[in-house]
């Protein structure tokens, strides 16, 4: 059963299709990859899935519902979380706090009951900060929990902003390009965390350029080219597509699958 | 983490703010002067919500300081209500008009944000110095009754400084919970990236538009409380430099720092008694002041002081990790 | 009635010009650098009152004006070596404050050379009524006017034609690929608060001697002179011309045909709906963020 659909998706900006006719659908449990070449329409993409932008054609249904028209907080309430490509952290907050927003949207309380701090408030707020704890803890980060965020490096940042979206309890989670600037620990270190949140049963449709990455860990891999399909199927299949070899994975078919 | 210890400086602040009277009891400073820092400190602490924490701009919150003088004043003089459902009407008020304003303006960012609150307040003055019926003109409306609870007149300075002990350390305390919650944390994650606070579900533009309202409300609360300290209000209380005062008190302070509001508060209207000594030059010296702490201090002078004690600290002693307030 | 409205049009105008300048002095160096200045105003108060200051002490009428807008300029160039330049960097709000604090500061000088007084100017080329149709003007609404349009045709030729107005236009696109081009980004913008104090100047010796002018003088102009600016969209200068002109009228006829009390409350009406309506002003283009 696919979790998310996406039918004759477009969307164009002046006379520019970014994205044209583009139509998917990721299964329930799957771990999905988009890849292209830069300029291909993969954050216009992602742009469109997460509400940022509105598309100019087609329909997106998650879960069945359709999200068209939804606000990007609207979005995210259905169950979808996303990463991003420039590190979006509050560095105005610590580690544990950017994690505890992430789980905005499973809490209640409102401003003004926060203000007078009330019991509720309390209790929610004890519930709020283990979630985070649990989430910092599965991305191997609870040590790191009560650092400034704008003291840690980059790849850490990169994990703490997984953690974040994983604690907002997502069926769905869209990261985008999570391996840019990573070394090769670093990256190997994401590879096991993309596997284990496949394995807690949370869908993920990733957007990345290394390869080796995409190969280790998609069960089916979409490949954009000008902002239309061009190739979808297992990652044996992608590597051996002679149209996708042509556009754009070249030498890199080297990379081993398993 | 128990609530005593989240709340370690604001027992401090109690504490000395209890203290005060007691020790310097017939002292001008403490009385006098101590009411109008219990104001400011409000108002600071108030507009901190919304231009550190949420990361927002607001120049002109001195309209709805102002609002609420001129609601107590009009139904208490003109119409002989008593204080308290007075001050609720101008809550009302003042929460319908920034609700309205609330949701086209706070499009807006930066520059056009400033511009759009500095218009609206300029809008409001002018206002209150035109609708001379209503409001007296730029003379003012005196003759503002006292305030009473509950048969107790506030009648005396050490009874106002108590009132406004109160009042202040209750806003100093709501701003103190807001900040350590979730609805505390939504603002913050605006300031800090609103892209990304809305994909976790925040929805940006109710949040900013609430923290506008609920910092305008106790502006408006301030305002009524103080036109029935003063007994006369008049326009010039509640101008454009005003509104850029409290704007310096919580920039000065520290931004997105409950504390730094409280201390910019107290530096902001000490300093002019201070700088009276220097009668002619006392503006100059005041432009000057604030040029060089935004310059050279720009994260303000309270997180400054707090960042260079800590560091000495570690220095002498290398403890535990610093946290926020 | 027509020639009521006539009337306030010549008012309008003049008033207009100098928001027009004003403006234009915002528009440059937010082009530039970014920074909004809010002490723009003060530049048009420290012109007209130098102007006073330097005919009192005996100091020939043309010099004096001269002298004035020279003073003026060098205080232009020494708010951003002093207080911009070393806050390079500073969050909105910052430098908010600091340009703030700058107008405080020149606000607080001037009270303390030159106290409280309203000074006024001697006009240009005497007090002698002209008759326009029905409506009266006087020699230096002319000034004003011409001399504004000499003005804002000289710092369009300087940014459309010559060298250093495009490197300066270089700077306001992208700093550092101006650095890489070997443009010298301090100089240029030094160059451009020197205009912007220029500009500020000649406003206000131009309108000192039908407005008067005195410490403060320059708060209120900075205001309107801003929401020139936003009106025709803070990007272009052309535009903050276009916005100062138009708000000048609209204040003109408002004060004469609805209320002169409320004549700035309307003036920033205006300014406040133009932000909730079309924040990218009459002239500006839509800015988009990249996410």
């Amino acid at each position: 059963m696919a979790l998310l659909e996406v039918r004759e998706l477009g969307k164009a900006f002046g006379g520019v299709a970014a994205i044209a006719d583009l139509s998917f659908a990721v299964p329930e449990g799957s771990i999905y990859a988009v890849i292209g070449p830069n300029g291909a329409g993969k954050t216009t993409l992602f742009n469109m899935l997460s509400g940022v932008y509105v598309p100019s054609d087609g329909a997106i249904e998650f879960d069945g519902t359709s999200l068209a028209g939804l606000e990007p907080h609207q979005v995210a309430t259905r169950g979808i979380s996303r990463t991003f490509q420039n590190l979006q952290i509050f560095f105005n907050m610590s580690v544990l706090e950017n994690v505890m927003v992430g789980c905005h949207q499973r809490a209640r309380s409102g401003l003004y009951r926060a203000a007078l701090r009330l019991p509720g408030v309390v209790r929610e707020e004890q519930q709020i900060r283990a979630w985070a704890i649990e989430a910092l803890e599965f991305c191997g980060l609870a040590h790191l929990a009560e650092r400034p965020a704008d003291a840690l490096p980059y790849g850490e940042l990169k994990r703490v902003e997984i953690a974040r979206a994983l604690a907002a309890d997502p069926r769905l989670l869209l990261m985008d390009e999570p391996a840019a600037g990573l070394n090769d620990t670093e990256t190997a270190e994401l590879r096991e965390l993309v596997r284990r949140i496949g394995a807690r049963g949370v869908t993920v449709l990733l957007v990345e350029h290394n390869m080796g990455l995409v190969m280790q860990v998609s069960d089916t891999v979409l490949v954009l080219d000008y902002g239309s399909k061009l190739a979808e199927g297992t990652t044996t299949e992608i590597q051996n597509d002679p149209r996708v070899i042509a556009a754009y994975l070249g030498g890199e078919v080297q990379y081993a699958v398993q | 983490m128990n609530a005593l210890h989240r709340l370690r400086g604001f027992l401090a602040l109690a504490v000395v703010v209890a203290l005060l009277p007691v020790l310097f009891p017939d002292n001008y400073f403490v009385t006098v002067v101590g009411v109008t820092i219990g104001f400011n400190v409000m108002l600071a602490v108030a507009l901190n919500l919304f231009i550190g924490f949420a990361g927002q701009i607001s120049l002109g919150h001195a309209a709805f300081f102002g609002m609420g003088a001129y609601a107590s004043a009009i139904l208490t003089t003109r119409y002989g209500w008593s204080p308290w459902p007075a001050m609720g009407v101008g809550l009302v008020i003042v929460y319908v008009v920034a609700l309205l304003i609330s949701r086209p303006i706070l499009k807006l960012k930066g520059h056009y944000l400033a511009m759009a609150t500095l218009g609206f307040g300029i809008i409001v003055n002018i206002i209150m110095v035109e609708a001379v019926d209503w409001t007296g003109g730029p003379d003012g409306m005196s003759g503002i009754p006292g305030l009473e609870l509950f048969g107790w007149a506030v009648d005396s300075d050490l009874r106002w400084y108590a009132v406004m002990a109160v009042v202040m350390l209750a806003t100093v305390l709501l701003s103190l919970n807001i900040i350590d919650s979730r609805a505390g944390r939504a603002l913050r994650a605006v300031h800090g990236s609103e892209v990304a606070a809305q994909t976790l579900g925040v929805d940006t533009a109710r949040v900013k538009s609430q923290v506008f309202v609920l910092s305008a409300c106790l502006a408006s609360l301030a305002g009524s409380l103080f036109a029935h300290q003063q007994n006369f209000i008049s326009p010039v209380s509640f101008n454009f430099f005003f509104s850029i005062e409290v704007v310096t008190m919580v920039v000065l302070g520290g931004l997105a720092s409950t504390y730094g509001a409280v201390f910019g508060a107290i530096v902001l209207t000490l300093l002019p008694q201070v700088l009276v000594v220097f009668e002619d030059y006392e503006v100059l010296i005041l432009g000057a002041i604030l040029m060089s702490i935004m310059i050279f201090l720009p994260q303000g002078l309270f997180v400054g002081l707090v960042r260079g004690s800590t560091g000495l600290l570690r220095r002498l002693r290398p403890a535990a990790v610093a946290t926020g307030d | 009635m027509l020639d009521q409205i006539l009337q306030f049009l010549i008012t309008g105008v003049t008033v207009g010009s100098t928001y027009a300048l004003v403006g234009l002095g915002f528009a440059i160096i937010y082009n530039a650098s970014g920074v909004v200045n809010f002490a723009q105003g003060e530049f048009v108060m420290i012109g007209a009152m130098s102007a006073v200051w330097l005919l009192a002490v005996g100091m020939p009428f043309p010099l004096a004006l001269l002298g004035a807008v020279a003073i003026t300029t060098c205080v232009g160039l020494a708010l951003n070596k002093f207080a911009i330049e070393p806050a390079r960097g500073a969050t909105v709000i910052t430098t908010i404050i600091i340009t703030i604090g700058a107008a405080i500061f020149l606000r607080g000088a001037a009270l303390l050379l030159w106290g409280k007084d309203i000074f006024a100017l001697p006009h240009f080329s005497g007090e002698e009524t002209l008759y326009f149709g029905s409506a009266t003007l006087l020699p230096q609404n002319l000034w004003v006017m011409g001399v504004t349009a000499v003005l804002v045709i000289a710092v369009r030729w300087f940014f459309d034609r010559t060298l250093m107005g495009k490197a300066i236009l270089a700077c306001a696109c992208n700093k550092d690929a101006a650095r890489l081009m070997g443009i010298n980004v301090g100089l240029m913008l030094l160059v451009s608060y020197g205009m912007s104090a220029f500009l500020g100047a000649v406003a206000g010796i131009l309108v000192a001697p039908i407005a008067f002018t005195s410490y403060d003088a320059g708060i209120m102009l900075g205001l309107k002179g801003f929401s020139a600016a936003i009106l025709g969209g803070m990007g272009s200068s052309m535009g903050a011309v276009a916005g100062g002109l138009l708000l000048g009228i609209l204040e003109s006829l408002g004060a004469g045909l609805i209320s002169s009390g409320y004549k700035d409350a309307m003036a920033f009406t205006v300014v406040l709906l133009v932000l909730i309506l079309r924040p990218s002003g009459l002239f500006g283009r839509k800015a988009a963020d990249r996410v």
